[in-house]
């Protein structure tokens, strides 16, 4: 199906909401050219263990709509590629995309991993958030899409010394590329959807949590990892200094949000995530006793609260509501959790084995940039700006947003503001907008 | 036309046929951590080609030896590395705290208790020690637990800063660098390397470039080194001839201002360190690095009262170190009675530091210039 004459549509972003939106209007006949910045698309979401409120396996979901954009006939993947320029107006944009070479033929290499087999080189590896070492050949995780290795430029030691080529010499494909150079494309599309998502809060700042002073105090997001069967622990939840098995832990809850000297908005999504992350380590092991210390408890979605109800029940999480003032750490390397409850006159502490620190969502690095060159404002918190009663439309018309990018949601709101999205560029370049 | 990248053939050219490699097993390690195996070491622990067909000449072996100076602008720029002896933020004078390392170690026993103390706070995994085996033979191998890091300062440390410096025939942790990848599994792991100023050279130099195994060595502590012997055939009996002893009776090798042999009568025979350089590894004799200018924190005999330890703090890693291992109560500094006497001890060991590094530096430029016009 195609439907006649309408200029193809750009979604900026191959997460979840990115992916979603591109679907949609591939399904509804209309070319859809997908800009992922990544070696692969997957987003955030393909880090995540599992999802909330039902306890799904995250990639498990995220696989078939990744492999539904990778096949889409309507749908023309840019992987590993970035937004150059965007000139033109609502239906009728030029955009120059530049698309960075892997140094790796996409049509001959099948991923098989031999040459990352034998790269020598060491460094560490972003998508499992800095807890495992790769080479400077790469896959950027198991089930990447395209599945074909990427070289990274600044630690591979034949760009970087003239030495090495051993991917090379040992790829029975010839897939390996040196000669091949960064290239720029032209496209012209009639609308573009941005879904760049969010990256999590750096909490470094806020010292009296201790992040990477203590090795035991650890985000949200590297708990993901640790927690998860691809993850650098092959999904047992040992704690980063000992490896032993982590069996009392301590959530915070708003590390950076509604907070006036960082984030002061709500980041939406931790009280939940929190929970399932506490519900998983029990699962793991029956033994597990979490702690969540949280302001309020944010229960807005379907099934949400009665998921919060089941984790107190079933999964014995202790959900205390008070602030944490500092977490310190004893001679064996536990976290001390320096806490004040909402009720009772004293400060409290408690010693754990793991503290996991729920930071809050920021937009992603690049995001100011991006705006500029797409010529649409941000919001003062560096999201890209709507209007209540437009909520997908950014401030320059036919440029719409949705996901993270927008505002700090969960995986079935990104989902459905995609969909808002996707209706809402299909409507320009079908030419039912006027 | 492309420049054709220097291989293992280069290396053996210029640097194992001409007698200057230093046995620091850097290029084996390399390559065999990497699980390309076309090297092995050979005879008198010189590496070789195992098999020739199995080299992929990445040159990454060249680049690492530290007879190689491709990379040693690289090095002093990522280490800030000044004349005469490297860049340190302090110098002083330590001995351990702990009854059981004072036991087994006649010296300051800081290796040791540097040691203990980071595997005491998982902040390693293991470290890789060199074992001795008899006067003149040592054998490296990883220390995983205290008991295996006591056992090694027994039998290593007590007679051995010293020894270290001088030498002995001691093998490198050769042997041991490669395996140390298997306990690189998926998550990240440490250990800490204890090694002679080529030895961390060549880690430094794998550092420098990323590779594997490096990437595991999280702490170096270097040890101060004036040359090591070759003790082949010819050269005990040298050496036997010059000081009119049996190598057998050495009870212990010292070096404070001179090379010290005791023996096992208790008799102590001083000898200029000129003299000792006609032992010396023709690679020690082009080496200008005694006081180990790249490690993390560097120690040695020389500037310390007997039973002290001589510490060279140098990166910031290596400071922090330090300080939470006093902090921690397992070593201490040398009481001074004022700060004059602090400042004037502290000048000494220093001045004594950069009068041998200076020696050892010009040594090796003499050496050098030989070289190159033989």
């Amino acid at each position: 199906m195609e439907a006649k004459g309408s200029k193809p549509v750009m979604v900026i972003g191959g997460g979840i909401a990115g992916l979603q939106a591109a679907i949609d209007l591939g399904d509804m006949g209309i070319k859809v050219h997908l800009i992922e910045s990544k070696p692969s698309i997957g987003g955030r979401m393909a880090q995540l263990d599992k999802t909330f409120p039902t306890n799904d396996c995250s990639i498990c979901i995220l696989s078939p709509k990744m492999a539904e954009c990778y096949r889409h006939p309507n749908i023309t993947l840019h992987t590993y590629s970035e937004i150059k320029e965007v000139s033109g107006k609502m239906g009728d944009f030029s955009v120059k995309v530049l698309k960075k070479a892997r140094f790796v033929k996409e049509k001959e290499c099948i991923g098989c991993g031999d040459c990352a087999a034998k790269c020598p080189v060491r460094v560490l590896d972003e998508f499992d958030m800095e807890l495992r070492r790769r080479g400077a050949v790469y896959l950027y995780f198991l089930q990447a899409l395209p599945m074909v290795m990427t070289i990274d430029r600044d630690n591979c030691l034949y760009l970087t010394r003239g030495v090495c080529r051993i991917c090379e010499k040992v790829c029975t494909r010839q897939a390996i590329d040196f000669e091949q150079k960064d290239t720029e494309i032209d496209l012209d599309v009639g609308g573009i959807i941005v879904a760049t998502g969010f990256d999590p809060f750096n909490p470094i700042g806020l010292s009296e949590y201790g992040y990477k002073r203590y090795r035991n105090v650890v985000t949200a997001l590297e708990y993901e990892r640790l927690i998860c069967a691809s993850g650098p622990t092959g999904g047992h939840l040992l704690r980063p200094s000992d490896r032993k098995p982590a069996e009392k832990i301590a959530f915070i809850q708003c590390v950076g949000s509604r907070d006036v000297k960082n984030n002061s908005y709500c980041s939406a999504v931790c009280c939940m995530h929190v929970t399932k992350e506490a519900i998983l380590a029990r699962e793991h092991d029956p033994k597990t006793q979490s702690y969540v210390f949280y302001m309020d408890m944010r229960a807005v979605g379907k099934g949400f609260q009665r998921y919060i109800t089941r984790g107190e029940e079933e999964y014995r999480i202790k959900y205390i509501r008070g602030r944490v003032a500092k977490i310190t750490e004893d001679l064996e390397g536990n976290p001390i959790i320096w806490y004040e409850k909402t009720i009772g006159p004293t400060t409290e502490k408690m010693k754990v084995d793991l503290a996991v620190l729920a930071t809050s969502f920021v937009p992603r690095r690049g995001t100011e940039e991006l705006a500029k060159i797409l010529g649409v404002e941000l919001d003062e918190y560096g999201f890209f700006k709507t209007e209540p009663y437009a909520p997908f439309n950014s401030t320059r018309e036919g440029i719409f947003v949705c996901g993270c990018c927008r505002e700090p949601v969960d995986i079935p709101d990104s989902v459905a503001q995609a969909s808002g999205a996707a209706a809402k560029a299909a409507e320009i370049v079908t030419g039912g907008y006027s | 036309m492309e420049e054709e990248v220097k291989t293992f053939k280069n290396l053996q050219r210029e640097v194992v046929d001409r007698g200057l490699c230093g046995k620091c097993g850097g290029c084996y390690s390399f390559c065999s951590a990497g699980e390309l195996n076309a090297l092995e070491i050979g005879e008198n622990d010189l590496p070789r080609y195992s098999d020739e067909e199995k080299c992929l000449k990445c040159g990454i072996c060249y680049l690492i030896c530290p007879q190689i100076n491709v990379l040693n602008n690289d090095l002093k720029a990522r280490f800030g590395w000044e004349p005469p002896i490297g860049s340190y933020q302090s110098i002083s004078s330590a001995r351990t705290k702990d009854p059981n390392v004072m036991k087994v170690c006649t010296d300051g026993g800081v290796v040791t208790s540097l040691l203990l103390y980071l595997l005491d706070h998982d902040l390693i995994e293991g470290a890789i020690v060199s074992k001795k085996r008899g006067p003149f033979a040592r054998e490296p191998t990883i220390a995983f637990t205290r008991d295996d890091i006591i056992a090694a300062a027994g039998s290593q440390y007590t007679e051995s800063f010293h020894l270290e410096e001088l030498g002995g025939k001691y093998s490198t942790y050769s042997t041991v660098l490669p395996q140390v990848k298997s306990l690189e599994r998926k998550y990240l792991r440490n250990i800490a390397v204890v090694g002679t100023p080529c030895q961390i050279n060549t880690i430094r130099k794998m550092q420098c470039l990323g590779v594997l195994p490096a990437h595991l060595i999280e702490y170096t502590i270097g040890l101060f080194c004036v040359e090591n012997f070759s003790f082949d055939d010819l050269a005990r009996e040298r050496l036997e001839k010059r000081l009119n002893i049996d190598l057998a009776d050495i009870q212990r090798l010292n070096i404070k201002d001179d090379f010290i042999v005791t023996l096992s009568n208790e008799i102590t025979i001083h000898i200029p360190l000129e003299e000792i350089d006609m032992v010396a590894r023709p690679a020690c004799l082009t080496c200008s690095d005694f006081a180990n200018e790249y490690a993390d924190i560097s120690v040695g005999g020389l500037g310390s009262l007997d039973g002290y330890t001589t510490t060279v703090v140098r990166t910031n890693k290596g400071a922090n170190l330090f300080r939470d291992v006093l902090q921690g109560g397992y070593i201490d500094e040398v009481e001074y009675r004022n700060t004059d006497e602090r400042k004037i001890d502290k000048t000494k060991m220093l001045a004594k530091i950069v009068s041998f590094s200076t020696r050892k530096r010009s040594r090796a430029e003499k050496r050098l210039r030989e070289l190159s016009r033989s």
